[in-house]
This record gives structure tokens, C-alpha cells and sequence, in this order.
């Protein structure tokens, strides 16, 4: 009877933890909140004590120059700051050849500065990096029309803000530039579902990477079937795509199920988890009982 | 008197719960300083018969401890631990003796592991393996 | 029985009986004494945990730029347990530095820094100093692109301070930028250096607490200044209070019980929200991740720096901030202890704790 006597005042013990808990939650709740507004890496540049650490990075000379450059001039820097290819530390001196450490040489032609590309050269360009994209790219209909009105990697890529590639880049207004888009909808259809799956197993991954679980080899043997996925679509040919989505389905079968053996671990760790917690709360109630008696 | 009791039974209900505790914690602390078998050099190894010329012995790492291979003078090949039985040193090989010698406390095995003088209480222990096709697979 | 047996077999050896009556069951404490009290025990449970933690990491941990990263993702994933172990002492960290907040909070709201206990207060002082120092080392050890970066903008601080700026920076770095030299020396410090003066430190803290005895709780009475007449040393007692052993003894466990149900609660349900994903990224020195922060407890020195044109005033207004903190049983010099009592305290105390907290929140967003 007398358990139910608990003295208002000795709930003091829970004024400690409670500040603890929203000490720590806070964080947390901004995090998920400001998680959605990513800004670009340009925002780290402007505070002070960030700035040393980001002037330490080495920066090409190009962007150096060209970034401080008006209209047109300029404009390729702006785009390519949100590219993947930013993202990967791949500056202008990739694509565009030059030397990025040396500005009063890096645009002479004799030191292997390429300049822009004619229409026609831009498949070799992008083939320089990504040879397999191109060699499917040549042999679909969309290479064969190459130089006669067809579509280079620039016309659904763009040039500079260049993004990881997804079925987005598949939709009617781009493709409907040049024809119905009859065809590319049923290729983008036969392709949903398998991307969808993708994206899934993506971000569980990603998810696991941010726990500390080696996703190394899981990751690459996403990328591998992604890649290989993706290529289908430079062939655009409807019965091929179907074909291959099926055995690539199968391989991400495997996948699920590597991951759903992480998961089940996991889940365990938690019901671990909730008995060490009672335990330690049933322990905090013994040692208060047992106090009281004492008083 | 009703405290004395309660004090008790509270006593003997923490001393479980710390029994327990204890136990949840020191579990997972054994686990992970434990030593782990198996992941480390199971499975089975392949040399090529080339390898190993007459009268000399090659050393490698078989299931987390050192092994060796031996070819004699007389073409014989053996797959022997070349952990010596006395007090764990690792043996040598010597080509002009052709036999084992142990540098801690100077045992000395024949080349099939049998011990030929010195401390060692056992012979060297056998490795399984097998020849076909140009191929020694150990294990 | 056999456990008295034994008992009277020390006693009669050390006198046993005597300390525990001296140190135990005669050490009275005040009848009004809170939880509060009891803060300084958890954290010490908490040092001790980080301790026993960290040499079990030491077991696995390889302190070398090629080998860091992939021993802890070994320790996380091929270890038994190792997840486990690696949480506990990350979360330890961050909890440890929560507790010993609170717990000056609770010192400067019963102005328990006040005479005869200045020591106490600056020796805690001190400790709050090295905490925040061995959690800044500690961080680098996994040699993730989170470790790499927070440590040059944290070490580049001190670039600021005139004439000798640039150069402490490169000592403590070792070198010019983050290196394997600065691996080198953190983890020398984080592993032996500080956790011995920290041991120490403590020690120290401890004894001058027991010296001058246990402060009464200044709430609950109308008489709560305690001019101390400052003539000859004396020990606070407090007859006719309350046995440490096994009354405070016991309010002790069930507030360290509790600490480990918040702490074992995040360890098992949240364990990944300390860590941000470039906390699992292998360092690279030639990229710099956007946004990158220190640790929650930095963020307002970090805020600080960012919102003063020049990085000498911003690190100037945190020196003399910290030496005012330092001195404070210096500078407020009155005998009364009640919060309600001392207006002015209260306000400057609490805008500050205020103003700490803004900056907080406000380097989190920047």
C-alpha cells in the first residue's frame, strides 16, 4: 500500500533524464527536418571557420576562373555545381581534357585542352568514361540517327548538370522533341517496376551504410545491376527490355534477401534491446523501494 | 517488523536482478574477445607440384597456424603442422641435414614428423592432401 | 557465516569495521539532500564505462590512416558484440558530456561553488575542459570523412590568436594539414594522456568534496546563506543527517539504473542518431562533404566563430566567457545559495544558459 505513497518531490530523479532525453532528442528532430533542405557545397564556403578547411581542397583552375565569369561563360560552373559529377570530385579537365593546375596553359590545345564538342563528337566525349553506354548507344536507333537529327547524350542528359540517371529522364516532353511517345512509354512501363525495386534496395542500403553495417559488397553488386539495367534503355528496344528485366529481377531477389537477414538481426538486437531497458527501469524501482524503506 | 521484511524481499529481488545483469552484460564481452575459428584459412589450399623441388620444404599458413610441405631427396611428399609438439615453436628446415630442427630447444624431427631427438613428446601432426593433375590441394 | 568469517579476517587486519563506519555507515549526509547529488556518481559510472569500453576497442582498433577505418568496420560488423561495445562507448560519450552539464547546472543553481568550495569548482572546472578535449580526440580515431573534417575545422580555430596561431595549429596537427601525424598524437592522448589527468582530476575533486564536507541543499529552508567566517578550516557535518551507506548509497544506484535505461535506450533503438552518414565514409583529404559540423556540444563555439566578422573577436569573447565561468566563485563573492534569492545570478545564469542553447540550435541550421 504504502508503494503508492511516492512522494511528488522524489520525482526529481526523472527531472534529470527527461532534460537529458530532450537535450538529446532535439538534435535529432532538426536533423530530419533540415535533412530536406540540402544546400550546395558553395554555402559551407561562406562561413569563416569552415572557409580554411574548404580553401584547403585543391580546386581546378577552371572552375577557379570561370566561376567568377558572367552569362554564358559562367553558366556551365553554376549547372555543373548540382551535377553528379561535382558530387564525384570530377571537375572540367575530365571531360574537356586541359590541365586543371595550371591556368595560363589550361586551355592550350597543345597540352591536351579538347574545347567543346561538334554534335557528332559528343557520343566519343562521354565514351571516353563510360565506353559501354556508348557502344549500346551506337548500335540502337537513336546512334544510328546520329549527325541526321538523332539524339546525343547531351539531348536527355544535358551537358553540365549532368544527374545519376533514373527513369525520369524517360517522359514526354523530352521525348516527344522529335517523335510520339508511344514507344519510349512502354519501355519506360516495362521498366518501372525494376527501377522501383532498385530505388528500394538502394536506399535500405544506404539506410544500413548510415548504421555502420559494411555495405561494400552489397553496394557494388547494386551498381553492377544498375548499370546493367540502365544500359537496356540505349538500346531502346521494347522486347529486349523485357527479356533482360527479368533475370535482373532475379538477381535483386538475392539481394532482398541478404537484406532482409541484416533486418532480422537487427529487429533482434531491439527486443535485446527492450528487456535491457526494462531491466535497468526494474533495477531504478528496486533501488528506490528498497531506499525508501530506509528512510 | 514489516520494514525488515520488505528490506528482504527488495534485497533479494536486486540481488536477482543484478545476477541477471551481470550475466546480460558479461556475455556479449566474453563473445567478443573470445578467439574466432573457422573464418581464418579453412578451406582447402592448392600448390602446384613444381613448387616444391627435391629436398626441400615449403611453409605456409593452414587454418591460423603454420604448416609445411615436404618433398624428400626420394620424391616423397608430406603435408605436415610445422608447430613443434614441445612448446608451440614454429620448426625449421634443414636442407643439408634433410630434416626438422626446432631453434628453441634444438628438437629435431625426420622429414615424416617423427621425432629423432630432443624434448618433443609427439611427432609433428599429419595435414591431409592429395595429388592429381600437377595439383597438391591441402585440406 | 562464512562472508562474516572472512569480514572479521580483513577487519582484523585493516580495521575495516572502522573505515566503513568512518567512510559508509557513519558519513552523514543532509536529511533535505536531493537527487541531484547523486549526478556526480553517474558520471562517474559513465567514465568508468567509457574506459572499460575503450580497451576493449583498443583489442580490435588499429590506430594507422590505412587501417582505422576498416578495423572499426570490422569491430561493427565481423566482431561478435562489436556493434555493441562500439555504440556504447560513442553514445558514453555524448551522454557523459549531457551529465556533466546538468550536473554544473544543478552546482550553479545551489551555488555550491561558493566558499569554502572554490577548489571543488575550478577542479570541475578543469575536468568539463579535459572532457570536452578527450571527446575532440576521440572523434578522429575512426578516420571517417566526419573525423577528418570536424577535426581541421575544429584544430583551424586556432588560427585565429595572434602571432602564435598558425604555428598551434600545425603542433597540434602534427603537420600543416590533418595527417597520419595527427592520428599519431590524438589517439596517444585520448588513450593514456588524459584519461590518467582526468583519473587524477577526479581523485582531486573527490577529496576536496570529502574534506569540506557535503553542502546543505539551499532549498526547503528560510535560512540559506552560509557566511563562512573563514577563520580556521572546519568540516561541514551534518549531525543528525542521513548515512551515505545504504541511504545515499542506494539513491545513487537507482539514478545510475536510470541513466542506463536512457543511455541502453539509445544505444539499442537509436543508435544511428549521433552519427551522420559521413560518419561511414572512409576519410578523404581531398574532399570536403558540405555541411559538415562538429558535435552537438561544440556547436555554439562553432556559431560563435561564424557570427563574429573576425575569427580573434569570436574566439576572444569564448576565452573570456570560459576565464568569467572559471572564476565565478570569485566574482560572486555572496553567502546566499538559494536561486530564488540571488536575482541577479539567476538571470545572468539563465540568459546565459539561454544564449549557449540558442547558438546551439542556431549552429545546427547554419
Amino acid at each position: 500500500m504504502t508503494f503508492l505513497q511516492l512522494k511528488t518531490k522524489s520525482y526529481f530523479p526523472g527531472v534529470p533524464s527527461v532534460l537529458i532525453l530532450a537535450a538529446l532528442l532535439a538534435p535529432q528532430l532538426a536533423r530530419a527536418t533540415s535533412a530536406a533542405t540540402a544546400a550546395t557545397a558553395a554555402t559551407a564556403a561562406t562561413a569563416p571557420a569552415s572557409a580554411a578547411a574548404t580553401a584547403e581542397q585543391p580546386e581546378t583552375v577552371c572552375i577557379q576562373c570561370h566561376g567568377s565569369l558572367p552569362d554564358q561563360l559562367g553558366e556551365p560552373v553554376k549547372l555543373w555545381r548540382t551535377s553528379v559529377h561535382a558530387d564525384n570530385g570530377i571537375s572540367c579537365n575530365a571531360c574537356h581534357g586541359g590541365d586543371p593546375k595550371d591556368s595560363a596553359e589550361a586551355m592550350n590545345r597543345a597540352r591536351g585542352f579538347l574545347g567543346a564538342p561538334k554534335e557528332t563528337e559528343i557520343p566519343a566525349f562521354c565514351g571516353r568514361c563510360h565506353p559501354g553506354i556508348m557502344k549500346d548507344y551506337l548500335g540502337s536507333a537513336h546512334g544510328k540517327m546520329l549527325g541526321q537529327g538523332g539524339p546525343t547524350c547531351v539531348t536527355c542528359h544535358g551537358n553540365h548538370q549532368v544527374v545519376k540517371a533514373s527513369l525520369a529522364l524517360i517522359n514526354e516532353k523530352s521525348c516527344s522533341r522529335c517523335h510520339s511517345f508511344e514507344r519510349a512509354r512502354a519501355i519506360r512501363d516495362a521498366m518501372q517496376q525494376t527501377e522501383s525495386s532498385i530505388v528500394g534496395i538502394d536506399s535500405r542500403i544506404t539506410g544500413f551504410q548510415a548504421e555502420g553495417v559494411d555495405t561494400e559488397r552489397l553496394g557494388k553488386a547494386l551498381f553492377a545491376i544498375r548499370n546493367r539495367f540502365h544500359t537496356l534503355f540505349h538500346e531502346v528496344n521494347v522486347a529486349l527490355v523485357k527479356k533482360e528485366a527479368t533475370l535482373i529481377n532475379a538477381e535483386l531477389g538475392k539481394l532482398d534477401a541478404e537484406l532482409k537477414v541484416i533486418e532480422e538481426s537487427h529487429a533482434k538486437r531491439r527486443v535485446a534491446g527492450g528487456f535491457a531497458v526494462g531491466g535497468a527501469l526494474v533495477l531504478a524501482l528496486l533501488f528506490h523501494l528498497l531506499r525508501k524503506t530506509f528512510d | 517488523m514489516q520494514k525488515e521484511s520488505r528490506r528482504k524481499f527488495l534485497g533479494v529481488c536486486l540481488a536477482g536482478a543484478t545476477v541477471a545483469a551481470v550475466a546480460a552484460t558479461g556475455y556479449p564481452v566474453l563473445g567478443y574477445l573470445a578467439p574466432r575459428s573457422g573464418k581464418v584459412g579453412t578451406g582447402k589450399l592448392v600448390f602446384a607440384t613444381g613448387d616444391i623441388p627435391e629436398g626441400e620444404a615449403k611453409f605456409f599458413e593452414y587454418e591460423g597456424s603454420s604448416a609445411v610441405l615436404v618433398k624428400t631427396k626420394a620424391g616423397a611428399l608430406l603435408a605436415l603442422s610445422a608447430v613443434c609438439t614441445h612448446m608451440g615453436c614454429i620448426v625449421q628446415w634443414e636442407k643439408d641435414k634433410q630434416d626438422f630442427l626446432c631453434p628453441c630447444h634444438a628438437g629435431h624431427y625426420s622429414p615424416d614428423g617423427a621425432v629423432t631427438s630432443g624434448p618433443p613428446p609427439k611427432p609433428l601432426a599429419k595435414i591431409p592432401f592429395s595429388v592429381a593433375d600437377g595439383k597438391i590441394t591441402v585440406g | 557465516m562464512l562472508l562474516k568469517r572472512m569480514y572479521d579476517w580483513i577487519d582484523l587486519r585493516i580495521g575495516a569495521r572502522e573505515i566503513v563506519k568512518k567512510e559508509l555507515t557513519g558519513y552523514l549526509l543532509p536529511r533535505r539532500i536531493n537527487e541531484w547529488y547523486s549526478l556526480g556518481s553517474v558520471l562517474m559510472v559513465i567514465f568508468g564505462l567509457q574506459v572499460v569500453t575503450g580497451m576493449l576497442l583498443l583489442v580490435y582498433y588499429v590506430p594507422d590512416p590505412e587501417k582505422a577505418f576498416k578495423s572499426i568496420t570490422f569491430i561493427m560488423n565481423d566482431v561478435p558484440y562489436g556493434w555493441l561495445i562500439r555504440l556504447a562507448h560513442a553514445v558514453g560519450s555524448n551522454m557523459m558530456v549531457a551529465v556533466l552539464l546538468l550536473h554544473m547546472f544543478s552546482v550553479l543553481m545551489m551555488g555550491s561553488y561558493k566558499s569554502p568550495r572554490e577548489l571543488n569548482w575550478l577542479t570541475g572546472f578543469i575536468l568539463f575542459c579535459l572532457i570536452q578535449g578527450i571527446s575532440l580526440t576521440g572523434y578522429l580515431a575512426p578516420w571517417s570523412q566526419l573525423s577528418f573534417w570536424a577535426t581541421t575545422v575544429a584544430t583551424n580555430s586556432a588560427a585565429a590568436i595572434p602571432v602564435v596561431g598558425p604555428y598551434l595549429v600545425e603542433f597540434m596537427r602534427g603537420g600543416k594539414l590533418v595527417g597520419p601525424p595527427t592520428l599519431g598524437r590524438f589517439f596517444a592522448l585520448h588513450v593514456v594522456v588524459l584519461p590518467a589527468v582526468i583519473a587524477a582530476l577526479v581523485a582531486a575533486h573527490l577529496f576536496l568534496l570529502k574534506r569540506t564536507g557535503i553542502s546543505d541543499p539551499p532549498e526547503g529552508t528560510k535560512e540559506s546563506r552560509n557566511p563562512w567566517p573563514a577563520k580556521s578550516y572546519s568540516y561541514q557535518s551534518h549531525p543528525g543527517g542521513i548515512p551515505f551507506f545504504p541511504n545515499y548509497a542506494l539513491q545513487d544506484l537507482t539514478s545510475i539504473s536510470i541513466y542506463f535505461a536512457v543511455f541502453l535506450g539509445v544505444v539499442f533503438f537509436a543508435p544511428n542518431f549521433l552519427f551522420t552518414p559521413d560518419a561511414f565514409v572512409p576519410a578523404n583529404a581531398f574532399q570536403t562533404p558540405a555541411h559538415i559540423k562538429p558535435e552537438w556540444y561544440f556547436l555554439a563555439n562553432y556559431q560563435t566563430l561564424k557570427i563574429f566578422p573576425s575569427e580573434l573577436l569570436g574566439l576572444s569573447v569564448q576565452v573570456v566567457a570560459m576565464t568569467l565561468l572559471a572564476l565565478l566563485p570569485f566574482i560572486d563573492r555572496s553567502p546566499e545559495r538559494n536561486p530564488l534569492k540571488r536575482p541577479l545570478f539567476l538571470v545572468l545564469a539563465v540568459g546565459g544558459i539561454l544564449v549557449w542553447i540558442g547558438l546551439t540550435i542556431w549552429g545546427h541550421y547554419s
